[in-house]
């Protein structure tokens, strides 16, 4: 349960991650269908570094001398990442909700005064979020497979980013 | 202060398009030029910026420059949406509209936005806004040649009606009722922003809203973190930056608007949130024609104590 609480929160991640990378790049008005192909390519990101991540899971499992041991440490480690990746999930949904409210300055304020750092601090609620993890669990195998799935995270932002870049790039490119 | 704050000098994209005031033909720009500019201020963010343009023979590259440009409008438009500048101008405008209709005015009303890039507010207004209900025309004048052919490739691509032309906004070819435009009254300063509020005194024009960033000492520091947040190239993050520290306070506006337009009724619009000391990241300069006074405030109903000094 709190292996899926944290894919499912990884798929959230990736979905945002997946709008960001998109914002600025499409001087449309109306971009619904836009926004939804970024979010659905974010969500595909995450998909994939989940994909890895369980990949990995299941052999160093496959090869393991100590499953159950492996098990229990993964749930123990989730957990404690939980603790930091939830409030934050929580904070973020919260304010993307504000949005709803029909008050220019009440949306306009949740850009400003909290979407905007709590995108800035993201990566730092990765590390501590994954270093959280780690210092509750016991086994190796869980602390390279944290540090693994910590790297794939923050790299997904970056990918999404220059995919968009570039296909910003290209399409300025045939205007001018 | 930092160097890069300093509201003497220029913004990196005042200068790196020149076009001639009359035929506005594009000019030729030297880097070098411009890099001199910036070294007087000893502004080193300026200065990699400007290093990092594109350029052939230490003239700044047509293409290049234009390439970058529509990249750095695109991110502007992003800030835009994030503020719900649509929104806000819609506010205004309606009972500005309904004011101008309450005295009796029943011909199409046109709005011309001033210096409108690639014409978001615009654009915005034409997505969102049954304009034969109102019936008001939309129109987008800038001289960059680049920007207004984006902002039409924009509009037919949305099927949006409205038009946008490469010309002087002021230029009688297309008189107007209104004039509004975002962030670009601080470009004008000193006797040039006289200049600009005189040429609104004419005949057809019964209003103008000019909204632009609200300056206070904390407005530079917001800005700096909130473009190094969203906007991804160097220039854009150095002006828009620049352009909250260059910000005309609302004393400014007003007396210049009052002093060069008497025939309107000049004040500011929404500097504060919600009637505490707060202020709005964007205030608007609004001038109005003296006789549709009180009916705007009747229209703007619990929105009028926004609504400054209106004299």
């Amino acid at each position: 349960m709190r292996l899926l609480s944290l894919y499912l929160l990884a798929l959230l991640d990736g979905l945002l991650c997946g709008l960001r990378a998109s914002m600025g790049r499409c001087p449309l008005i109306r971009k619904r269908g836009y926004y939804t192909r970024a979010s659905i390519r974010g969500i595909i990101g995450a998909q994939i570094i989940s994909t890895l991540a369980l990949i990995v899971l299941l052999l160093t499992a496959a090869f393991s001398t100590y499953r159950d041991a492996l098990r229990a440490d993964l749930e123990v480690a989730a957990t404690h990442m939980l603790w930091i990746f939830l409030p934050y999930a929580a904070l973020v949904l919260f304010n993307l909700g504000l949005r709803l409210l029909p008050s220019t300055d009440i949306r306009s304020a949740t850009s400003v005064f909290m979407l905007g750092p709590l995108t800035a601090i993201r990566p730092l609620v990765m590390v501590a979020g994954i270093l959280y993890g780690i210092s509750a669990s016991r086994l190796l195998a869980t602390r390279l497979l944290a540090l693994f799935i910590l790297v794939l995270m923050l790299s997904l932002e970056f990918a999404l980013n220059y995919r968009a870049g570039r296909a910003q790039s290209l399409q300025i490119r045939l205007l001018v | 202060m930092f160097p890069a704050w300093n509201p003497a000098q220029p913004e990196i994209t005042d200068l790196i398009v020149q076009h001639d005031p009359h035929t506005h033909e594009r000019l030729p720009v030297r880097k070098q030029e411009l890099l001199e500019v910036f070294h007087r201020f000893n502004n080193r963010q300026a200065l990699r910026a400007v290093h990092s343009l594109p350029e052939k023979a230490g003239v700044l590259d047509d293409r290049g420059i234009d390439a970058l440009l529509l990249t750095v409008h695109w991110e502007m438009q992003r800030l835009a949406e994030e503020f719900y500048h649509g929104h806000r101008v819609w506010q205004l405008l309606r009972c500005v509209l309904a004011s101008i209709r309450q005295a009796g005015i029943r011909e199409t009303l046109r709005v011309a936005d001033v210096g409108c890039g690639t014409g978001y507010t615009t654009r915005w207004l034409a997505a969102n806004i049954p304009l034969a209900d109102y019936n008001i025309e939309l129109l987008g004048m800038d001289l960059n040649s680049v920007l207004i052919a984006e902002a039409n490739r924009l509009a037919s691509a949305e099927r949006l009606p409205c038009q946008f032309f490469q010309q002087d906004a002021f230029s009688p070819e297309h008189s107007s009722h209104i004039f509004l435009s975002t962030g670009v009254i601080h470009h004008f300063r000193g006797p040039a922003l006289l200049e600009f509020l005189r040429r609104h005194d004419q005949p057809d024009v019964q209003a103008f809203l000019h909204f632009d960033f609200q300056p206070w000492f904390l407005a530079p520091f917001g800005s700096w973190f909130f473009h190094y947040l969203r906007m991804r190239t160097a220039i854009a993050r150095h002006d828009g930056v620049l352009s909250a520290a260059r910000a005309h306070d609302a004393r400014t506006l007003t007396e210049a608007a009052r002093a060069t337009a008497p025939r309107f009724a000049a004040g500011i619009y929404g500097a504060k949130i919600w009637n505490t000391p707060a202020p709005r990241v964007f205030h608007s300069l609004i001038g109005l024609r003296r006789n549709l006074v009180p009916e705007l405030r009747r229209q703007l109903g619990r929105h009028a104590t926004r609504l400054g000094e209106l004299r």
